[in-house]
């Protein structure tokens, strides 16, 4: 081990400039989180309230140990689509303790169109419940949704990654022993109504509650018969006559004490995958790192002095630190957790690439998790790399990446541009967690090289033809080009479509892996493989 | 002088005796009753006796067990301490009888002054004045009227056959004596058969002063000054202090000598206490009460201003040594205060309390004299009192100023049953009249209610041992910091408490990295503190101490304590009707409408298929209706009465 130091200059223009603009793109971040931690509008929470109902981060809150952190999944999901009219698309998930045992918390938010189903509630829902999955996580569902959203049933409810997935991921989870739990607490209607139905055990809330598969409408449209939204399917129904519930519970907070009392039941916690050590505090000041890392991913820095500041005592045991300098390949520990970390700056060579491979494979032959950082322009191009061979050592990495064993978190600190982000495992290949910090940015390519791509493509085919582009033409697309990269690139873009599981405030890093790194923990690692490496 | 002493005591007594001998060198054998097997007292001792179980009646006033446990330890002498056998002529005379000096005055002495009549006697014939009255075989009423009439009112009519209260009668005005005297007589009668009065003067508002008198066995008796104790609380001291506020030079004087007086006139011997009552107003009337023919509980304050220490002095007289001090030796220097910890709770009528004590911190800079530790379990074997706590200072408003600041210091906490009554002290010490020394024998009576405890804000204690029971914002593992984390920012936190069974809600608000907000203030616990930032600028730290499952916290010296209440009951919510479980034909009906039912109580009992059923309440609450009756058949399901909920 050896120790990182920091080599920034506090209080110099930089620092200062990079520490302002971190602080300027934190201060949106939370702008939004907090609009969106409200849900839906002030009447419907209003509404939701005057039902005697607790508003779901509320329900959340007093379902957790008090106090306990909550690990959220994508809260900034469906962020800018549909008008705003979706916050958080209508849903709360996340990683909560309940007794003290992790669980994976998905809460319906009635206070958002009736907590009805988009297609990135879907997503978000699906999301939640593959972290479940793989993270061996025991789930509970706050239900209080009307269920799809209907006029946009083409792309929620067809397909396979659509809303049947739900249930058909609660059948095989509880299959593999993934304890599911389900309390109604609101609306529970068509496909939502298998949600409880599917679970292990349910709760479901007196005079408040409803399961049915068609509701009195839709009931008196097909049959003529009238019938009260209770009578149907509430609490009293379903726990005494039909059995579509374990236990009736008299309002939210009861309901949540039961939900409690079932996670209780579970048993001991699975044993660790790897073992924790004491945790120790970095030696270089955390407090520095929005000076120390510039926000712009086109400015070049040493992954180092972020490492500084995510390890514990800022200690390191580099691998190969002379060789493919571009990517920085080290074991340590964050909060205690054995971590080998893969942090790349600027352009992959294939060195870079052999390098993280091997390190990659080291990780999975000792069962350490891995964590990568990204800030990546790209593999290297031109005709010496071509014929080098980069295409198969980039395939290497990717291959490495693709099959090891061991759990995999991927923060995108800076870039993430091209087959980078396969290498650096984007989420294609299955990071346990993926966040981005909100200077980050994320497409095929950077939007200038695109633009010149793109408008040099355009040039040489009318060349071809020969005619020719005007140049304030060319600059024109150029311009449209960098415009749509920089926004589809943006953070925020890219969360509200769930291609990350949130977007994080720098300074949040550490510990939201160390508490990423003890929920890895819970499911344990598998058996080693070999890919076949193109030598 | 005695190589080795049995102390028949335990608790504070039995300690504070034992660090005298220790002192001098002295071997000191503890006993003990199967309630104290690991208290101070035995764990102090060369050597410790087991003398029987629990109750004293069994151990410590067992005489023929402690002389055995003295006979066995072969020691010389048997401190007897306060209370227990300690005024016990037999105890004295079975320790004489096995050959041990009994360190305290003679047999014929204790017996004479436990004798109330024989005692005021003696107290006149030395010429200690006595209350003027009038005492007979059978007074009657003319007899009673004929004295009164020459009297100073008030007098007080007394029954002669009884005490408690019960046949008394204050007589302010001539007029009112006649309907006082068939009242009392009635009263007495009614009492104790026995309708025999007597009258004396009655002192309205008396203060309640004692001189300390020494007495050895060559014929040199002196008195220590005296103490004045007239704060007390149904005839229980609380607050004693020497010398008295209202004790000139001159009073002292007078009061020693005929306390002296009284003592040589019994051949007393060893360490007395003789007390009397005084006017409030003018204390140059005082009048006989009793002699203690014992070490006083306060003998602390005298030790305090006389650099004496009482039980060196009783050990010296035992073994036959001279006291080799004159009265002229004897000087008070300052003033000594000494208050009383009692395990009771002020709150709830002074009730004794009990429980274990977990967290026990006595006063850095006081003389402190306690029988317990962390620890310790607090019975209701014995004696609630745990400790006293003594300051001595130059002058009066010093001395109060110090004790104050030591009970302030002071921490006896622990199961949450166990209340003392420190912090009442506390109000009580910042009285006026206590102040001022403007005090009476009924002083505490008059103002009990006064002294109630300021109304604690347990809103903001609920919210305090909240925040400590997350404990601290920063830790290893980030899943077991409690700051209410989220990717959001913080979150709130909901906690359920109880204090003395009552629930409550508490909802920290986050603010800032790692604080709260309570109503008005902010809470944080950065460096391992919980400290209180008011809106005003004022900050102070407040104590959280864990016990069991729950929390003390103690915010301005006002302890209370916390837990987390069970998880709500996780009982099936229903309507609000009991049905029948199964069919079945109603056997018992064991409610009606109107009774309050507990969870589990069985209200009906079913028959069905040959089998018992009993329907229980699901939960607390009052019955309604009731619609089956003994023989009725029922259905599945069917509603056997209501139930009107929590």
């Amino acid at each position: 081990m050896s120790l990182l130091q920091s080599h920034v200059a506090p209080g110099s223009p930089e620092f200062q400039a990079n520490e302002s603009e971190h602080r300027r793109l934190v201060a949106d971040l939370r702008v939004r989180m907090q609009r969106v931690a409200l849900g839906g509008g002030k009447r419907s929470r209003e509404r939701h309230l005057a039902r005697g109902k607790l508003l779901p981060r509320e329900r959340v809150s007093r379902l957790c140990d008090p106090g306990a952190p909550f690990l959220e999944l994508c809260p900034l999901a469906a962020e800018d689509l549909y008008d705003g009219d979706a916050p958080g698309a209508g849903v709360i998930a996340g990683i909560g303790l309940i007794g003290g045992r992790h669980a994976l918390i998905i809460a319906n938010d009635a206070t958002v169109k009736g907590g009805t189903y988009y297609p990135e509630t879907v997503k978000k829902h699906l999301r939640a419940q593959r972290v479940a999955l793989e993270n061996h996580l025991p789930c509970v569902y706050l239900v209080d949704s009307g269920g799809a959203f209907l006029p946009r049933q083409d792309e929620v409810f067809p397909d396979r990654e659509h809303f049947g997935r739900i249930f058909f991921n609660q059948a095989n989870m509880s299959a593999a022993g993934i304890p599911q739990i389900a309390a109604v607490m609101g609306s529970c209607t068509a496909g939502g109504a298998y949600v409880p139905a599917m679970s292990d055990e349910t709760v479901i809330v007196a005079q408040q509650g409803t399961i049915f598969l068609g509701g009195p409408p839709l009931v008196k449209a097909a049959t003529g018969e009238i019938v009260s939204a209770q009578e149907l399917g509430g609490g009293e129904l379903h726990a005494k006559r039909s059995g579509v519930v374990d236990h009736l519970a008299r309002d939210d907070e009861h309901a949540l004490a039961i939900v409690r009392s079932i996670v209780a039941t579970l048993g001991p916690a699975p044993k660790p995958a790897w073992e924790r050590i004491a945790a120790r505090e970095p030696a270089v000041e955390v407090g520095s790192l929005y000076g120390a890392i510039p926000p712009d991913s086109r400015t070049p820095y040493d992954p180092r002095e972020l490492l500084a500041r995510l390890l514990d005592a800022s200690e390191m045991h580099e691998f190969k630190a002379a060789y493919g300098t571009t990517v920085v390949c080290g074991f340590g520990h964050i909060h205690g957790h054995p971590v080998g970390v893969i942090a790349n700056h600027g352009i992959l060579f294939s060195e870079s690439a052999l390098k993280a491979a091997h390190f990659v494979e080291l990780c999975d032959q000792r069962g350490v998790p891995l964590l990568f950082l990204q800030n990546i322009s790209g593999f290297m191009v031109g005709r010496d790399y071509e014929a080098g061979g980069i295409a198969k050592d980039g395939a290497k990495m990717v291959a490495a990446v693709s099959t090891t064993r061991v759990p995999k978190l991927t923060v995108i600190v800076g870039g993430s541009f091209g087959a980078g982000n396969y290498g650096m495992c984007g989420r294609a290949y299955d990071p346990r967690f993926l966040w981005m910090w909100p200077n980050a940015r994320i497409s095929v390519m950077g939007g200038e090289q695109a633009a010149t791509v793109l408008s040099t493509v355009r040039a040489d085919q009318a060349a071809a033809a020969g005619e020719q582009v005007p140049e304030h033409e060319l600059e024109a697309m150029r311009a449209q080009l960098r415009e749509q990269y920089e926004r589809q690139g943006h953070p925020y873009y890219a969360t509200a479509r769930l291609w990350d599981d949130g977007v994080i405030d720098p300074m949040d890093t550490r510990r939201v892996l160390g508490l990423a790194l003890s929920v890895c923990a819970n499911a344990p690692l598998g058996q080693r493989v070999a890919p076949l490496f193109r030598m | 002088m005695f190589e080795r002493v049995l102390i028949a005591n335990r608790g504070e007594i039995a300690v504070r005796i034992q660090r005298t001998l220790h002192r001098l060198g002295i071997e000191s054998v503890a006993v003990f009753s199967d309630a104290d097997e690991d208290a101070p007292h035995v764990r102090g001792a060369e050597m410790a006796v087991r003398i029987g179980p629990a109750p004293a009646a069994e151990s410590y006033l067992n005489v023929e067990r402690i002389v055995a446990a003295a006979t066995t330890t072969g020691v010389q002498a048997v401190h007897p301490g306060y209370g227990f056998l300690s005024e016990r002529a037999d105890f004295a005379r079975a320790c004489e009888g096995a050959g041990l000096t009994f360190i305290g005055p003679t047999p014929e002495a204790i017996a004479l002054l436990g004798d109330k009549a024989a005692a005021k006697q003696a107290a006149q014939d030395a010429g200690v004045p006595v209350v003027p009255g009038l005492s007979g075989e059978r007074l009657s009423d003319d007899e009673i009227t004929g004295w009164v009439e020459d009297q100073q009112l008030p007098v007080l009519l007394k029954a002669a056959g009884g005490g408690g209260g019960k046949g008394m009668r204050v007589v302010r005005s001539l007029q009112e004596l006649p309907d006082a005297l068939m009242a009392a007589r009635r009263e007495a009668r009614s009492a104790f058969g026995d309708e025999r009065l007597i009258v004396e003067r009655y002192i309205e508002r008396a203060r309640h002063i004692e001189v300390q008198v020494i007495a050895d066995a060559h014929g040199t008796a002196l008195h220590l000054g005296e103490r004045e104790c007239s704060l007390q609380r149904r005839h229980q001291k609380v607050i004693e202090e020497s010398p008295s506020p209202v004790v000139d030079e001159k009073l002292r004087e007078q009061l020693g000598s005929a306390a002296v007086a009284l003592a040589q006139a019994c051949g007393y011997l060893g360490a007395g206490t003789v007390e009397l009552i005084a006017d409030r107003e003018h204390p140059q009337s005082f009048y006989f009460l009793e002699m203690n023919a014992r070490l006083q509980v306060e003998h602390p304050v005298t030790e305090a201003v006389t650099g004496l220490d009482l039980v060196e002095l009783q050990l010296r007289i035992a073994a036959t040594e001279p006291l080799g001090l004159s009265q002229q030796d004897v000087k008070l220097t300052g003033h000594a205060v000494e208050a009383r910890i009692y395990a009771e709770d002020p709150a709830n009528g002074f009730l004794p309390s009990t429980g274990r004590v977990g967290l026990y911190r006595e006063p850095s800079e006081l003389r402190f004299d306690s029988g317990i530790a962390a620890g310790s379990e607090i019975g209701t074997h014995y004696d609630p009192m745990l400790a006293k706590a003594i300051a001595h200072a130059g002058d009066r408003a010093a001395a109060l100023r110090r004790l104050a600041g030591g009970l302030r210091q002071t921490r006896i906490l622990g199961e949450s049953d166990l209340a003392t009554n420190l912090s009442w002290l506390l109000t009580l010490l910042d009285r006026p009249e206590v102040q001022t020394g403007k005090i009476d024998t009924t002083l505490l009576e008059r103002i009990g209610p006064e002294l109630a405890q300021p109304q604690q804000d347990r809103e903001l204690a609920a919210g305090l041992a909240a925040v400590a029971l997350l404990g601290p914002t920063c830790g290893g593992d980030p899943w077991d910091v409690r700051d209410g984390f989220s990717l959001s920012g913080r979150n709130e936190v909901f906690m359920r408490l109880a204090c003395h069974s009552k629930e409550s809600e508490v909802r920290l608000r986050p603010e800032g990295e790692s604080a709260w907000r309570l109503g008005t203030a902010i809470v944080d616990t950065a460096g391992g503190l919980l400290r209180v930032n008011q809106s005003d600028g004022l900050a102070r730290i407040v104590e959280a101490h864990r016990f069991d499952e729950g929390i003390w916290i103690v915010d301005e010296g006002q302890p209370s304590y916390f837990t987390k209440p069970q998880e709500r009951s996780v009982h099936h919510a229903g309507t609000d009707s009991l049905q029948a479980p199964m069919p079945g034909v109603v056997l018992e009906v064991r409610t009606q409408q109107g009774n309050e039912v507990g969870e589990g109580d069985v209200l009906v009992v079913l028959e069905s298929m040959k089998m018992e059923l009993s329907v229980s309440s699901p939960e607390d609450g009052v019955v309604g209706a009731v619609h089956v009756s003994v023989g009725d058949r029922v259905t599945q399901g069917q509603a056997l009465l209501e139930m009107e909920g929590a």
